[in-house]
């Protein structure tokens, strides 16, 4: 029932959104349904880390310790991003940049989106998660190209042709999967759900899971961003609009790498830990190493933020591919706090925009002196996601590097920390480079609305309070982990 | 039947296919040019003007260039004497051609394009430039052509698991699901891009053009007066009578004879005529409503043979 | 379906699917590539019919009649309908040229073969031995969408790759379950719209169909 309300939530108030023409309130209705959304997460968590996973349909849905945890990823995030939307909307609609109906569309899709991403998490069946998956591709290609300018097209065009390319691949995967499954003895019972999947696991053919697993790793790993199919990521992050961006960049790169995971405990009960571990490690430290490259030269400050995504998602490539309870608890404590610091740093950049009408950072100057909230949120947020503690992704990455340590990938840890000190360097000097400086004179000094900073500082403090204890989620994240750990 | 009487036998059926692809061959231009002047709505010359032709280059001087030598003479020869070897042995009449344990596909189709190669060099040997020009052109065209002639002979081969042509046209006979298989069907595609690309039909070559620098077979022969160029008109159309017998005994192979029999082989001869006249007619109408390809886009078209050619071995392979 | 008659039109479609795939890389006029592209939907649609009516499945037969509804006529329509609207409807000279591309295209089918022996050894039937076809397929849809520049080869290396997987799917497992199939084509098609929804709109603010010309986003 409960998981059923997940769904029905938002996709109510996007048919609501869709039926009204755009006003504030129906933009705070939204909210207010990714928050009830974040509330039945919470009870989801509760029934769940205790009891078995909630069923709806026969199986269709079905919400473990995993899932219940990616519904409060969705829904903090989205609260956040729905948030935003509302300002972002109303500059938009006095700006004249943007129509009534264009505004109206925004909000259902957003609804969408957000249900369409829903429905990949708490979907019982590999199936129905893929086209979950695609249906994201399909609404947010729309959204990154909303504001209709010539590069936002040209973003929006890349990101489809090789998502789809990707979700393809992905599609042929689970159809492999599938055939194996088929081939294993009781025909009549095989589908595609997962637990029935998991559990035929050590029976599946090997030779055409290798092929499967290769191709959902290519497949899926091209939605999460993972190098060398990242080439979408900076296009499309830095062209959407900025609570669209903290939306893609927070949530859905992670709920694609939560297909992946699925898939992953299914191949390691196939194959054996060690292809799986092989090919996370490859693509995780290639995407660490192509965007510590590149990190250097950006200059545009959307750009960087969407490169340090591909970093991060490198991370918990190399996280997933040590595969142990701790890596497992750690990669998500990670999601959720590069989703908050990530989505955080995104509407403030949405924010500085606003304010300064440029992407560039050599062109926006000083911004503590001249805009302290703004800046100070951004500082904090830079902070929060180069992992520096308090903020949580300090705890998560030191547990990864720890259980990489521990299982014998040293190595691979020990090249992601120095290329996590190449980005932190690149980072650090494009940061001091916006925020530190004095002011021209005689400029005042502009005050940023509290409305549009209490949520942002709001969850910069959640980050570190997660990082300091982790009591509220400690019994969820091990629950979690439990579900796909070796 | 004894050893003699076989050898008497298989003479005459060689003499018949000889007779029948020379003698055809020239009715065949011409059907093909009747075609065509009918379709752009002319007269035309009558079916048997090249029989005519030839006889009469056939009377006339034979002239040489100064400074050509044996070579130039040669070429000519060299061409009709293939083209009268491949029609003794190829299965176009009978099942049983003479020397039929000899007719592999391989040696046959390479033994026609020594004809080429031959024709080629003759030309080279006059020194003209329009001669290099054509020599050249025609054999960059063979070089593009005959890779995917050597894949699309392996496609046919692979199932049948030889390559001795009677073989494969008997098994053509006897099993005719064998001729819609996908390999079969994709490596004949490629035959047809192969057969116009060696002989000089659209679009690939305009065989009745004037204009030199369009040309790339008739360079070739330019230079070529009196009995020789008797020689290459008739090596030419037996060239393509036998590449064109060929295919069609491989795609529609009924009416060859599978017996010995003399009433057979006279239905076999007259079936090869009928089938070859209809794929010569399909080939007129089809040159009619195409333009030629401009040179550098026919590595194109040929690259296009090929791949067909190779989708058909490696269906040939897959699907066994 | 008697034995010889079923494999051999098995063969025969699967073979015109893989054909009409090298077509695509071989003709430069994109209408003529449209209509390669109709008829490997009405084969793909083709191959999950003869397979339905061999294992006596309506619903296999029922998602073969959408197939060939959505992938022989109503894709290619749309496609038409852009391609109409965009003047110069001949692909520019690609990044690879046309005889290297099928030169490829050639090497890819012996990729795919090699690739997928497991799934050929796990399958011992007729239709396991075509999978290799449609992985080729796949490759080469691949493939195009990389070496051509029109936004409208792009389009069509995705159905290409997305036709290849579906002949995968009935071939070896004669089709997922329904509700993925269904929901497999709608995502496909709804594809095909935003793509086409994106053509439009770029060919209506800035005149341009060729992606080589959107190049602003660079590091």
């Amino acid at each position: 029932m409960l998981a059923l309300v997940v769904l029905a939530v938002p996709f109510g108030a996007g048919v609501a959104s869709a039926v009204a023409p755009w006003r504030r309130w129906v933009g705070w209705l939204c909210t207010a349904s990714i928050g009830a959304v974040l509330v039945c997460g919470v009870g989801l968590a509760v029934r769940v880390v205790h009891g078995p996973p909630v069923t709806a349909f026969g199986g269709v849905l079905r919400v473990d310790a995993l899932s219940a945890f990616m519904v409060i990823v969705i829904g903090a995030i989205g609260v956040l991003a729905t948030w935003q939307s509302v300002r972002y909307l109303d500059a938009e609609l006095a700006a004249g940049r943007c129509s009534q109906r264009h505004a109206t569309l925004y909000s259902v899709l957003v609804q969408g989106f957000v249900t369409a991403m829903l429905l990949a998490v708490v979907a019982g069946n590999v199936g129905v998660m893929w086209v979950a998956v695609e249906a994201t591709t399909i609404i947010t290609t729309f959204l990154v190209g909303h504001r209709r300018t010539r590069g936002s097209l040209e973003a929006s065009w890349k990101y489809i042709a090789i998502c789809s390319v990707g979700i393809a691949m992905a599609f042929l995967g689970t159809v492999l999967v599938y055939l194996a499954a088929l081939h294993v003895g009781h025909h009549e019972h095989a589908n595609l759900d997962w637990t029935s999947l998991m559990a035929v696991s050590h029976h599946l053919d090997p030779g055409v899971m290798r092929l499967a697993i290769a191709l959902l790793v290519l497949g899926y790993g091209t939605k999460v961003g993972l190098a060398p199919m990242h080439s979408w990521l900076p296009d499309a992050h830095s062209q959407a609009p900025a609570p669209i961006s903290a939306l893609m960049s927070g949530v859905l790169l992670t709920v694609a790498f939560y297909a992946l995971l699925r898939f992953k405990a299914i191949a390691d009960g196939a194959l054996g830990v060690a292809l799986p571990r092989a090919l996370l490690v490859a693509v995780g430290l290639l995407s660490l190493v192509v965007a510590a490259s590149l990190l250097l030269s950006q200059r545009d400050y959307k750009r960087m933020l969407a490169y340090h995504s591909v970093e991060h998602m490198g991370l918990i490539a190399l996280g997933a591919a040590a595969g142990t309870r701790l890596a497992i608890a750690a990669v998500l404590l990670h999601i959720l706090g590069h989703g908050l610091a990530k989505g955080v740093l995104f509407l403030t950049s949405g924010e500085i925009l606003l304010a300064e009408g440029t992407t560039e950072i050599a062109q926006v100057k000083a911004l503590l002196a001249r805009r302290p909230a703004l800046g100070g949120v951004f500082a904090f947020g830079l902070v929060a996601l180069l992992g520096l503690p308090p903020f949580s992704l300090f705890v998560s990455e030191l547990n990864m590097v720890r259980a990489e340590t521990q299982v014998g990938l040293g190595w691979a840890a020990a090249i992601s920390l120095v290329c996590m000190a190449v980005i932190f360097g690149a980072v650090m000097s494009h940061g001091r480079h916006m925020l530190f400086g004095a002011g021209p004179d005689g400029e005042q000094v502009h005050k940023t609305p509290a409305i549009v900073t209490a949520p942002l500082i709001g969850a910069l403090i959640g980050c570190a309070i997660l990082g300091v204890l982790a009591w509220p989620l400690a019994g969820l994240l091990r629950a979690a982990a439990q579900v796909v750990a070796t | 039947m004894t050893g003699f009487q076989n050898v008497v036998a298989a003479g005459l059926v060689a003499g018949a296919q000889i007779v029948t692809v020379s003698v055809g061959g020239l009715l065949l231009v011409g059907v093909m040019r009747k075609v065509r002047s009918h379709l752009e709505g002319r007269v035309g010359p009558p079916i048997h003007q090249p029989l005519l032709d030839v006889r009469k280059l056939f009377t006339k001087q034979r002239m040489h260039p100064e400074q050509a030598s044996w070579v130039f003479g040669a070429g000519p020869v060299v061409l009709v004497a293939t083209a009268v070897v491949v029609a003794a042995i190829s299965p176009l009449a009978t099942t049983r051609p003479p020397l039929g344990r000899s007719a592999d596909f391989f040696a046959i189709v390479f033994v026609l394009l020594l004809g080429s190669v031959s024709l080629a060099l003759g030309a080279l040997d006059t020194g003209t430039p329009f001669g290099g020009m054509g020599s050249s052109r025609a054999m960059t065209i063979g070089a593009l052509a005959e890779p995917a002639l050597l894949v699309a002979i392996l496609a046919m081969s692979i199932p049948a698991h030889t390559s001795n042509l009677p073989v494969l046209v008997r098994m053509g006979l006897a099993h005719p699901e064998m001729i819609a298989s996908p390999a079969r069907i994709l490596a004949l595609g490629s035959f047809v891009v192969i057969i116009l690309a060696e002989s000089g039909r659209l679009p690939i070559d305009n065989p009745s053009t004037h204009l030199e620098l369009t040309m790339i077979h008739e360079a070739m022969v330019l230079e070529y007066a009196g009995p020789d160029l008797g020689l290459v008109t008739l090596g030419e159309s037996m060239r393509l009578t036998l590449l064109l017998g060929l295919l069609v005994n491989l795609l529609v192979p009924w009416g060859v004879a599978d017996r010995p029999g003399a009433v057979s082989i006279v239905i076999g001869l007259g079936a090869l005529a009928g089938k070859v006249a209809l794929a010569g007619i399909a080939i007129a109408t089809f040159e009619v409503f195409t333009a030629k390809l401009r040179l550098f886009r026919v590595p194109e078209l040929l690259a296009g043979g090929f791949v067909l050619a190779v989708l058909g071995a490696v269906t040939a392979l897959v699907v066994r | 379906m008697n034995g010889p008659a079923y494999a051999s039109t098995l063969e025969l479609m699967s073979g015109v699917i893989l054909v009409c795939a090298a077509v695509t890389l071989w003709r430069r006029s994109l209408p003529a590539v449209v209509k390669a592209l109709a008829i490997q939907g009405f084969a793909l649609g083709a191959v999950a019919l003869i397979l339905g009516i061999r294992q006596h499945d309506a619903v296999l037969i029922v998602v073969a009649c959408l197939v060939m509804a959505s992938k022989g006529v109503v894709i290619p329509t749309l496609l038409g309908r852009v391609v109409a609207s965009d003047p110069p409807s001949r692909e520019a000279t690609p990044i690879v040229n046309v005889p290297a591309s099928l030169v490829g295209a050639a090497a890819l089918t012996f990729l795919a073969y090699g690739a997928t022996q497991p799934v050929v050894a796990l399958i011992p039937t007729t239709a396991g031995r075509l999978v290799p076809l449609g992985f080729a397929t796949l490759l080469i849809g691949f493939f195009s969408m990389v070496v051509r520049r029109k936004a409208i080869s792009q389009i069509v290396g995705l159905l290409l790759v997305d036709n290849g997987i579906a002949l995968v799917a009935f071939l070896a497992t004669a089709g997922v379950p329904l509700l993925v199939e269904l929901g497999a084509s709608l995502d496909v098609l709804l594809a095909v719209v935003v793509l086409r929804v994106l053509a439009a709109q770029m060919w209506s603010k800035f005149g341009v169909l060729d992606l080589d010309q959107l190049r602003e986003l660079r590091d």
